[in-house]
């Protein structure tokens, strides 16, 4: 007999019966794909030109080409300028001015015709430094070129000094000692805070397209009334429902730290000479901080999104819930909620104060990674429970 | 077998359905006739297990659809008014889906799939996509999921709405199929040539309630009208409503 064959079919059975097909019909979903795929690309797009940019500007400084216009003025001065380290000097354009405005050049410099009879006398002889202000990637160079030209004159001034018998030291009344507390390494790690709050933008992203379109768009397309007539508790089709969305999102996140780490070995660090490295373990065990909130924001989604009717009216209500992750995460970026264990049970403000621990180098317990998550997926089960409920309303089930 | 005793809803101040009471039997085909707005779909979302009688009882083979929706629905087969599809998925896909939500599975899913299929006319289609199909092909996919495990109770709420000429045809021989296979089968309309050519018991609904209720000749009888929808129209109380 067939009498109660729905009710022995177990309710995990169900749950993944209707998590397969969501899976299916998300899968085929252009809108579902492009929106996981896209969300995943947004950190390691965003880091790989933040980083390469920073190389590059590095680079730059380190390795200078450098247009001199009247060098036969000064041989031995372009001479010691040759013989710096990664400076090349190179003949100057006719239009030095026009040169930097073209940005054919960051700077050039022109050298005085009086410089060789300035410098017999003992006058300060004048090198022009042409260079525009408004171009932030120039500054670097054009400041190790002004650093390289203080140099020598405070070399050749000492030389001066001492061939008059006077110690250089005289002429010094005051030395300035850059103490720089940051080290480039924490400064990069600096931008990296915003990778959790990339991630968790993931997450939701990754999930919206299917947890909408399985709850407001069942509405919508008028196929949660046929759907409901299945003898399924609405436990089990909520759940199914959600996982599938946690799922997409999860995705999302797994597929944008893959990249993100890929990128990150590939920024050429050690020809820049800088020991700069996030271990991959410390990348991964972010995942085990957001995987969690991908369950979180689904369900969150999803319950907002039952209320709707259509695809457009949950789009308009999700508009506002989207700050919800993303204001902690920006504030952390800013703020960042380091060393504060006791804010691993607050969902989302909790996984960002673990990820600044995670980043700045002090992994925190086992047991925050625990309470981050259990009370993370609590809170999601809880809200698919309550979106369970909500499929037994009459207005929901029924309003068009 | 589907009994509903003295059943009630209101919604707001508007009392949609008022006290309606009737059965339908196996090997029977039962019409739900009354014009539009007459509580028809309000009665069938009850009887569906969907929708909370404020009174009343509903019994689908013995089973309490108020107190055990679950159980009623494995008894049931049931077309709605909203019969979304879901686009991206094939008719197959469609009742392999309700199949396993009813405890279907594997090779017996699989051939009561082709089975439904070829009975609706739907092989030649049976692999693409829904999202481009006719009304009709969408009543017909509608239809198989909801007939997937066999009810021994089909109820269809306005099956032939949008339906051309000749899916109308299909729909009423399906009709006729079932009612000889012995299932109950409870249909609602409010198109009379319809009813007429294919109810063996008619219960006709006016604002809420049952005006009549008997096989088409004795509502004929009844009403003294030799047409069955001069019956209707009397019976609804439509002709007052017209002359006012």
């Amino acid at each position: 007999m067939n009498a109660f064959r729905g009710a022995v079919v177990n309710r995990l059975g169900l749950v993944l019966i209707v998590l397969k097909k969501e899976l299916l019909d998300g899968g085929r979903d252009r809108r579902s794909i492009l929106s996981l795929l896209f969300s995943a690309m947004i950190a390691p797009v965003l880091f790989g030109v933040m980083f390469t940019v920073i190389a590059e500007r590095r680079r730059n400084a380190d390795e200078i080409r450098l247009p001199v216009a009247g060098a036969e003025h000064a041989p031995m001065f372009v001479e010691w300028l040759r013989q710096q380290t990664g400076v090349e000097v190179v003949p100057a354009p006719a239009d030095a001015e026009q040169a930097v405005r073209d940005r054919d050049h960051d700077v050039v410099m022109i050298i005085d015709k009086d410089f060789a009879q300035n410098m017999a006398r003992a006058i300060p002889a004048k090198v022009v430094l042409v260079s525009d202000g408004t171009r932030e990637s120039a500054r670097p160079k054009v400041a190790r070129v002004r650093s390289l030209v203080a140099t020598y004159s405070s070399q050749t001034g000492a030389l001066r000094l001492i061939a008059r018998g006077i110690a250089p030291s005289i002429a010094t009344a005051l030395r300035i000692e850059d103490v720089e507390v940051s080290s480039l390494q924490q400064r990069l790690a600096m931008q990296l805070n915003i990778l959790p709050l990339l991630l968790v933008i993931a997450a939701l992203t990754g999930g919206l397209q299917i947890a909408i379109d399985s709850t407001a768009g069942e509405r919508e397309r008028g196929s949660l009334e046929p759907l409901l007539l299945n003898p399924i508790p609405r436990e089990a089709l909520a759940a199914g429902k959600w996982l599938a969305a946690s799922l997409f999102g999860c995705g999302a996140v797994v597929f944008s730290m893959v990249l993100t780490v890929n990128v990150m070995r590939r920024v050429p660090w050690h020809d820049l000479g800088i020991r700069f490295r996030v271990s991959d373990a410390e990348l991964m065990s972010l995942l085990a901080l957001i995987l969690p909130l991908a369950f979180l924001l689904s369900a969150i989604v999803m319950f907002a999104s039952t209320f709707a009717r259509s695809f457009k009216e949950a789009q308009s209500y999700l508009g506002m819930l989207m700050l919800v992750p993303m204001v902690p995460g920006i504030v952390s970026t800013l703020y960042p909620l380091s060393q504060r264990p006791w804010l691993a049970p607050v969902p989302i403000v909790g996984q960002y104060a673990l990820a600044a621990d995670v980043l700045g180098g002090q992994p925190p317990s086992i047991w925050s990674y625990a309470m981050a998550g259990a009370s993370a997926l609590a809170f999601a089960l809880l809200l698919a429970l309550t979106t369970a409920r909500l499929l037994r309303r009459e207005s929901i089930i029924f309003g068009r | 077998m589907i009994h509903v005793e003295r059943l009630y809803k209101r919604f707001g101040t508007v009392e949609a359905v008022r006290g309606v009471t009737f059965r339908a039997d196996d090997g029977l085909v039962t019409g739900l006739l009354g014009p539009n707005g007459a509580g028809k779909t309000t009665a069938l979302r009850m009887l569906s297990g969907l929708m909370r009688p404020d009174e009343g009882a509903i019994r689908v083979d013995g089973i309490d659809v108020v107190t055990d929706p679950l159980a009623a629905q494995t008894q049931m087969g049931l077309l709605p008014d909203s019969r979304g599809l879901y686009p991206r998925l094939t008719p197959r896909e469609h009742i392999r889906y309700f199949g396993r939500l009813h405890g279907l599975n594997g090779s017996a899913l699989e051939e009561r799939a082709t089975g439904l299929l070829v009975r609706l006319g739907l092989e030649s289609v049976a692999d693409r996509r829904v999202g481009g199909f006719s009304q009709g092909e969408r009543t017909k996919v509608a239809l198989a999921r909801a007939l997937v495990h066999q009810p021994r109770n089909v109820i269809l709420d306005e099956p032939t709405n949008g339906l051309d000429v000749m899916s109308t045809r299909a729909m009423r021989s399906l009709i006729r199929s079932l009612r000889q296979d012995g299932c109950c089968v409870l249909f609602s309309s409010h198109i009379m040539q319809e009813v007429s050519a294919l109810c063996d018991h008619i219960v006709v609904i006016a604002q809420g309630t049952v005006v009549a209720d008997g096989t088409p000749d004795e509502l004929r009888r009844r009403t003294g009208r030799s047409d069955l929808e001069d019956a209707f129209v009397a019976l609804a109380g439509l002709e007052t409503e017209v002359s006012l």
